[in-house]
């Protein structure tokens, strides 16, 4: 063992140590090491999750693993329809999409979305419908459900901080055509139901604008 | 110096549920209306949004959203040879204020009364004799049946958009629902909220004692819901500040979210806030009222002439306006004489705790404020009370409106009330015990009653409403038979250990009960026992409509609100349809 390490430059002896440093920092949050399955999902949505914005890839890092797990499911049965992701989520086993939501949700990835292109008129209407809702669109504030500055409630609500402003866009349109019905109590389809395009647009630009949970 | 304002062609005092369908009516016919609010105005956006709104010592213990009573109370005694105090922290009721009024905090629970109960005086003879009730008992008949009000109650429960099943339709019994309840003409425009996994327990335990439990009909919809009026409602997300607090998800059934849009919206209508009525006006002969005076949040005192004047604050209040404006004759216990203040009742609460072991999760935190499995076999005369020495009931259910950290600690008896002691009990029994809901209802006597205060004021220097209130014996007795079924129906639920908690006199406002106050401007066929007939008109000053739940003579088994909105609605027609066709008396007295 000695004989190796003194073969070793100082640097890489460096690098090695670092890289059991970094590996070991994170057991606060403990990311866990990606499962088996995961290399069909790290394809689109990147090593750990970090998502690709303009693709409306969205981001998984740090995701809750209850809405992942829930995500998959329904992914796989319809509730959600996207074809590509239906045909990559049928064949998981349970045991798969509880690894994968477990992965995604301990990883932590850098901040990768695109910077907010919104203007201020939409950041403004995005903050005010997240904060204080609408009393003529009759929809109550963004954050009641999806936590302050839209950062997640595991288990309730996705955080919305961070996301991609496309893959928001997409998933509140798919709520109000009605592709996507899988939210409990019809509860998003009822809100994406009494939103209009510009609406749903500031909202997403608004969230994206404010930080993710990159570390 | 009063500032005389252009006259209108109505008043409304007080803009909360009832004020605001009667403004709306009356405005969309094309009257001019002004509404008279002595709170705030507030909106779903954004006074009602989380999270302030969910900010429990705030609201549940500070009343955030109550009447301001170090401004204007009420002074409560139990006997008349007592003193009456003011109340100075609410407990066992809390009056609302505001745009919207109380509605916009209660619990969404919307039962009807039963057809027994508008005529109780003459059922009850005519079942039991005319000996049966204790002769201090001054129960009545409305002046109204059940059939009259079936229209109304349908129209308003469409309204709010009520989660329910029917139990009877048009006189069919429908599996799934109450077999007790009077006819419907049909089902409720939403279906029941999601069953509490308390509530299941319950219905089992019920039914395999040949009881009817059926889903508790809730204001908090179970899905999204355009009413009559046009107005959206969402689906109730069970998140537990029901009571004491405002819907932020538009989806509790209250003024803000099923009519003000379109109240607000008709230039018809104008709302004036922070005013606070002082009297109803009346010319000399003292048979016409002239208008209304009020005081706005300046300090600045306005005379409001109009043709018509409603009063449609809350029950007390009602009861208040028209002793301040000395219409009617104020009710006198020793004499028995006099009408203003006569029947005076509340309501009888009971409750039962059921312990169960810590693998059985209650998750008292996932609630509406309706969302419960009742039973109505033992409430009002659906049970036979010969030989019991009482009248009335309660309805028995698992109701669960909420687990909140501050109020919420369900411990067994022979807990300590502090300390170590009373923490670990709390942590124990916290997610594992079954709180039933004990209804009752509440009969009139010759000694309940209200009047204006001797000595306490308010702060613009008018008399205080005095109570004088303690819980017949009738009531005690019925409190104590109902819990005794009700601790059976825990025992059957398969809990470890179940508390039963009887009302027991006498009746203390330092203990929250509910905010169900009835009585004092009671409706009636004989102006010698009621200030207002059938159609809520004052038999005294014809131009004078008293529409609250003063009217009610008694009160019944449930919650008053939803036969308030029907007699709202069914007062509403006559005044469109009869009064202002043809102002004057519509009942000869």
């Amino acid at each position: 063992m000695g004989s190796i390490l003194r073969r070793c430059d100082t640097s890489r002896t460096l690098v090695l140590a670092a890289l059991i440093a970094f590996a070991t920092y994170g057991i606060a949050r403990a990311e866990t090491p990606a499962p088996a399955s995961a290399p069909v999902c790290q394809g689109c949505h990147g090593l750990h999750g970090e998502g690709n914005g303009a693709a409306a890839i969205p981001r998984l890092a740090g995701q809750s693993a209850e809405y992942l797990r829930k995500q998959l499911e329904d992914y796989a049965s319809g509730d959600r329809a996207n074809p590509v992701m239906q045909n990559l989520a049928k064949p998981l086993t349970h045991a798969d999409i509880e690894a994968l939501a477990t992965y995604f949700s301990t990883a932590e990835a850098p901040h990768t979305m695109n910077p907010s292109t919104a203007n201020s008129a939409q950041l403004d209407l995005g903050h005010r419908l997240a904060n204080q809702g609408s009393e003529i669109k009759r929809v109550q504030a963004c954050n009641s459900c999806h936590g302050p500055d839209g950062i997640g409630v595991p288990q309730a609500a996705p955080y919305l901080a961070g996301q991609s402003a496309e893959y928001l866009t997409s998933a509140l349109t798919s709520f109000q055509q009605r592709t996507r019905k899988d939210d409990p109590g019809g509860l998003m389809t009822s809100i994406a139901g009494q939103l209009d395009a510009s609406d749903i647009a500031a909202a997403a630009a608004y969230f994206a604008s404010l930080p993710s949970n990159a570390p | 110096m009063t500032q005389r304002l252009k006259e209108v062609d109505v008043v409304v005092i007080g803009v909360g549920m009832v004020g605001s369908i009667v403004a709306k009516e009356l405005a969309a016919a094309g009257y001019k209306v002004v509404g008279l609010e002595r709170g705030e105005a507030r909106f779903t956006v954004p006074q009602f949004q989380s999270p302030a709104i969910h900010d429990e010592l705030r609201f549940d213990i500070r009343k955030a959203l109550m009447q301001d009573n170090t401004r204007e109370a009420v002074t409560f005694r139990n006997q008349s040879s007592e003193t009456a105090l003011p109340i100075r922290r609410w407990e066992s009721f809390l009056p609302g204020t505001g745009l919207g009024g109380s509605m916009v905090h209660w619990n969404g629970q919307t039962y009807r009364f039963q057809a027994n109960d508008f005529e109780l005086a003459t059922r009850t003879r005519a079942r039991y004799g005319s000996k049966f009730l204790d002769p201090d008992v001054t129960i009545q008949d409305w002046g109204v049946t059940y059939d009259d009000l079936e229209p109304h109650y349908d129209r308003f429960e469409y309204l709010l958009g009520t989660s329910g099943k029917a139990g009877n339709i048009k006189g069919k019994i429908v599996p799934g629902g109450d077999p007790h309840e009077s006819p419907r003409s049909r089902e409720y425009p939403t279906p029941p909220q999601k069953e509490h996994y308390s509530g299941a327990m319950f219905r089992r335990a019920a039914s395999s004692l040949g009881y009817h439990p059926f889903p508790q009909p809730s204001s908090n919809l179970s899905q999204p819901y355009t009413n009559p009026e046009g107005v959206k409602l969402n689906a109730c997300v069970f998140c537990g500040f029901c009571e004491r607090y405002a819907c932020e998800h538009f989806a509790k059934s209250v003024p803000q979210t099923i009519i003000l849009p379109v109240l607000l919206a008709n230039p018809n209508f104008e709302l004036r806030t922070g005013c606070q009525v002082q009297r109803i006006n009346l010319d000399s002969t003292r048979k016409k009222a002239k208008g209304v005076t009020y005081i706005d949040a300046a300090g600045r005192e306005f005379e409001q002439p109009a043709s018509l004047v409603i009063t449609s604050s809350f029950a007390l209040n009602n009861v208040r306006m028209l002793l301040l404006s000395r219409i009617g004759t104020p009710y006198d216990p020793t004499t028995a004489k006099g009408v203003v203040g006569r029947n005076y009742a509340y309501q009888t609460m009971s409750s039962v705790a059921s312990f169960f072991d810590e693998d059985v999760f209650i998750n008292p935190f996932m609630a509406s404020g309706a969302s419960g499995t009742i039973i109505n076999d033992f409430a009002g005369d659906n049970f036979d009370h010969s030989g019991l020495g009482f009248i009335g009931g309660s309805f028995i259910g698992a109701v669960n409106t909420n687990g909140r950290p501050i109020q919420y600690h369900p411990v067994p008896p022979g807990t300590p009330s502090w300390g170590k002691g009373w923490k670990d009990a709390v942590i124990k029994h916290y997610n594992h015990t079954v709180m039933f809901s004990l209804h009752g209802s509440s009969v009139s006597t010759r000694q309940n009653y209200l009047d204006l205060d001797p000595t306490y004021k308010d702060a613009w220097g008018q008399p205080l409403l005095r109570m004088t209130f303690d819980f017949p014996q009738n009531d005690l007795k019925m409190a104590a038979h109902v819990t005794a079924k009700a601790v059976e129906i825990g025992k059957a639920m398969g809990a470890k250990e179940v508390a039963g908690s009887p009302r027991k006199g006498p009746y203390t406002t330092t203990q929250y009960q509910t905010t169900h106050n009835t009585g004092g401007t009671v409706m009636g066929g004989d102006p010698s026992t009621s200030v207002v007939n059938r159609y809520l008109q004052s038999w005294d000053v014809p131009n004078v409509f008293v529409i609250g739940a003063s009217a009610y003579p008694q009160n019944a088994s449930w919650n008053p609100t939803n036969t308030l909105g029907a007699l709202t609605y069914w007062a509403i027609d006559a005044i469109k349809h009869k009064y202002l066709k043809n102002p004057g008396r519509l009942v000869s007295a």
